[in-house]
Order: C-alpha cells, then sequence, then structure tokens
C-alpha cells in the first residue's frame, strides 16, 4: 500500500468519523458543573501525607537517639542513624514528587510532559530499593555488647547468618532492582501488583523518550554540519 | 481563553473527532475507551483557561489528549471508582453506522495500535493533515526528527500491509 492510500483510507475513516460522531452535549456539560481534579492534582494529598508521617517517625527515631545517646547501645544507634538516613532519603524522593506533580503542564508538548510524568512513575521504584536496603538493621538494632560477651555459639551462628543473609539481599536488591532486569521471575514475584504496572510501563517510555531524544541531537548535529 | 461552558462546548462540538481518534488510537476496549475519552474533556476542560492563543486550537488539543492517552490512562482505577460518579457516553457513534467501517481501516488502525506509544502519536498527526511544523509543536521535536520518524513509521505500515497481502 503506497502512502497516498494510506493516507486516503484515514481520510475516509475521518469522513465517516464526521458523519456519524455524535456529542452528547448534556454530559459534557456537567463536566464543567462538576468539581473535578486532575489526577496529578489528586495524587498530592497522599504524597504530602506520607511526607508527614515520614517526618514524624524521622522525628521520633531522632529524638529518641539524642535522648538515648548515652546509654544505648552502638548497635542501637548505629541501626537507628541507618534507618533515618535510608528514610530522609525517601522523603526526598516525595518531595521530588511532588515538585514534578506541580511542574507538569498537560497541554506542553508530548515529550517534555511524558518524561516528567515517566520521571515521577519510575522514581516509585527508588523509594523500593531504598525501603529494602534497610532490611540488614531491622536485625541489628536490638543487640547490645553484653549480648556477645555472654552470648553461646548459636546465637553468634544465628545472628551472623541472619545480619549477613539480610544485608546480602538488600544491597542486591537495590542494585539489582532496575528497569533491565524487569523480565526477570523474582523482580516480577515482587512488583507483581497492578500498582507497579504503571511504574513499569512509565520505565518503558523513558526508554522510548531516551531514543527520540538521541536522534534529536544527532538530527542537529548533521543539520549543523 | 475564558473559562466558560458555552465556549467550551462549542470547541469540543467542533473538534470532537481529534478526542475521539486519538482515544481510539490509545485505547482498543470501548468501555475503557469512553473513560479515557471523560478523562481528556476532563482535562481539557481543567486547562481552558489557561490555553495560550499563541498556538493553534487543535495543537493544545492534540497536546491534551494524546499526554492524557498516552499517561494518564495507566492508572489501573476507574475515576469513576475512585472518585465521583461522572457522565458517561460523552462521544458515541450512531449505532447503525458503526459497522460500516471496512477491513482495511480497520487493519490500519490495528498497525497503528500496535506501535510505540510515541510512534503511534507521530503517525496520527501525520495522517491528520497535521504540518511538520505543527507535529513538531506538538510533540516537542525537531522538524527533521519528525521527518526521519514519519518515514520510517510509514515504512513500518507499508511493510505490515504488504505482509498481510501475501
Amino acid at each position: 500500500m503506497e502512502d497516498i492510500e494510506i493516507i486516503n483510507l484515514w481520510k475516509s475513516y475521518d469522513k465517516k468519523l464526521e458523519e456519524n460522531l455524535m456529542l452528547n452535549k448534556r454530559n459534557a456539560e456537567d463536566i464543567t458543573k462538576m468539581k473535578v481534579k486532575s489526577f496529578l492534582t489528586s495524587m498530592t494529598p497522599l504524597k504530602v501525607f506520607t511526607i508527614l508521617i515520614g517526618i514524624l517517625w524521622i522525628g521520633f527515631v531522632d529524638i529518641l537517639m539524642i535522648n538515648l545517646w548515652s546509654v544505648a547501645s552502638p548497635f542501637f544507634l548505629i541501626s537507628a542513624a541507618i534507618l533515618v538516613l535510608l528514610n530522609k532519603l525517601s522523603i526526598f524522593i516525595y518531595l521530588y514528587q511532588l515538585i514534578l506533580i506541580h511542574q507538569v503542564d498537560i497541554s506542553d508538548p508530548i515529550l517534555a510532559t511524558q518524561e516528567k510524568l515517566a520521571n515521577l512513575r519510575s522514581s516509585t521504584l527508588w523509594i523500593a530499593r531504598l525501603l529494602f536496603l534497610q532490611l540488614p538493621v531491622w536485625t541489628t538494632f536490638y543487640l547490645s555488647e553484653t549480648m556477645f560477651e555472654n552470648g553461646h555459639i548459636v546465637f553468634y551462628i544465628v545472628q551472623g547468618i541472619l545480619t549477613f543473609t539480610f544485608a546480602y539481599l538488600a544491597f542486591w536488591l537495590f542494585f539489582n532492582i532496575t528497569y533491565e532486569n524487569r523480565g526477570k521471575k523474582w523482580f516480577r514475584l515482587i512488583f507483581n501488583g497492578k500498582e507497579w504496572s504503571p511504574v513499569m510501563r512509565s520505565m518503558e517510555l523513558l526508554s522510548q523518550i531516551d531514543e527520540y531524544r538521541m536522534e534529536n541531537i544527532t538530527a542537529n548535529k548533521n543539520a549543523n554540519l | 481563553m475564558k473559562r466558560d461552558a458555552q465556549n467550551f462546548l462549542t470547541v469540543i462540538g467542533s473538534n470532537k473527532g481529534i478526542i475521539y481518534k486519538v482515544a481510539n488510537s490509545y485505547c482498543k476496549d470501548e468501555e475503557n475507551r469512553k473513560d479515557l475519552i471523560q478523562e481528556i474533556i476532563i482535562q481539557l476542560w481543567l486547562s481552558f483557561d489557561k490555553y495560550d492563543e499563541t498556538y493553534k486550537l487543535s495543537t493544545w488539543m492534540y497536546r491534551i489528549a494524546l499526554n492524557v492517552s498516552i499517561s494518564f490512562y495507566r492508572k489501573e482505577h476507574r475515576r469513576n471508582e475512585i472518585n465521583q460518579p461522572l457522565p458517561d457516553g460523552i462521544l458515541y457513534l450512531h449505532e447503525e453506522h458503526t459497522g460500516e467501517l471496512n477491513t482495511e481501516i480497520d487493519q490500519l488502525h490495528q498497525f497503528i495500535k500496535e506501535l510505540k506509544e510515541i510512534d503511534r502519536a507521530v503517525i496520527l498527526l501525520y495522517l491528520e493533515g497535521n504540518n511538520q511544523q505543527e507535529i513538531a509543536e506538538i510533540l516537542g521535536l525537531t522538524m527533521t526528527n519528525v521527518s526521519t520518524k514519519v518515514s520510517r513509521i510509514k515504512q513500518q505500515l507499508k511493510e505490515k500491509f504488504l505482509t498481510l497481502k501475501k
């Protein structure tokens, strides 16, 4: 089929639509009377709520650390410090998402808007990576020097295996939760839920946008030569 | 543009084809397409007073319709379920005529739907008769890039039709 045939085919479809497509004015008018929010704006309250809960949680652990600084075991203090640091990073990601939500204008050019939206969704994967990175500290915060001084060999072995396994798993997941691994079985097992499919598709879209950007750069270079 | 409901309805009425064709290119399922059309109209209404008159009205509509279709519709929940009930069936085809759409058009639609999201937008805008500058403005690309992409996608479509004939 030639170009002109494809165009004519589209034109015939267009003509049929022109003749048969009807607008239900009453239903369209109803929308203008409703207090509807855009999907992006409706995402804001949940993000703000999560940030507030996060700040409260971080504040609580920070206060605990400050008050127990002289009496708490170094294991607790280090574990809590790591936990707080990772949670602070997660809050920064949520703040970044809020900024992106604020910046997105749905009437902007497609590539720029889609890039912001895809970045917004795919940054959720970073939150998952940071959450997994917290795993080992939950196996160390309760330890104390006396436990080691009076501990039994079985305790050392069990504790060692537990902490090592969690740390290995946490780092492994942190470095391997990437878009490139999306097809792997373990990945699909973790990100199985419906809520993750928009994130995955956004990352796929980001790679399409990258292709376009690269071609744009090449086209510009060629034009300047 | 003043956010006046009557003015908005006139704009929607005279450009309903844009909304329908974009939604139809990104959504196969009829029920979901209704939701998508509804969502595009909501976004158009919400952005109506921010419309920048330095651009053509169709540029503004294509941008919103495409942005909503490509991304917003990935939501797993329907707006109706999470928000308030909204009117159904804003745009519809006359029942007795829908069967008339012939096989070749259906095939063209099928081939377009098989393209990647952004490629789909490029070919849709091309088939709609937009020139390279307009396509570049809507998508945010250079004209050279648009021209390369259009010829590449057209070639893909031709090959698909050719395979079909064999």
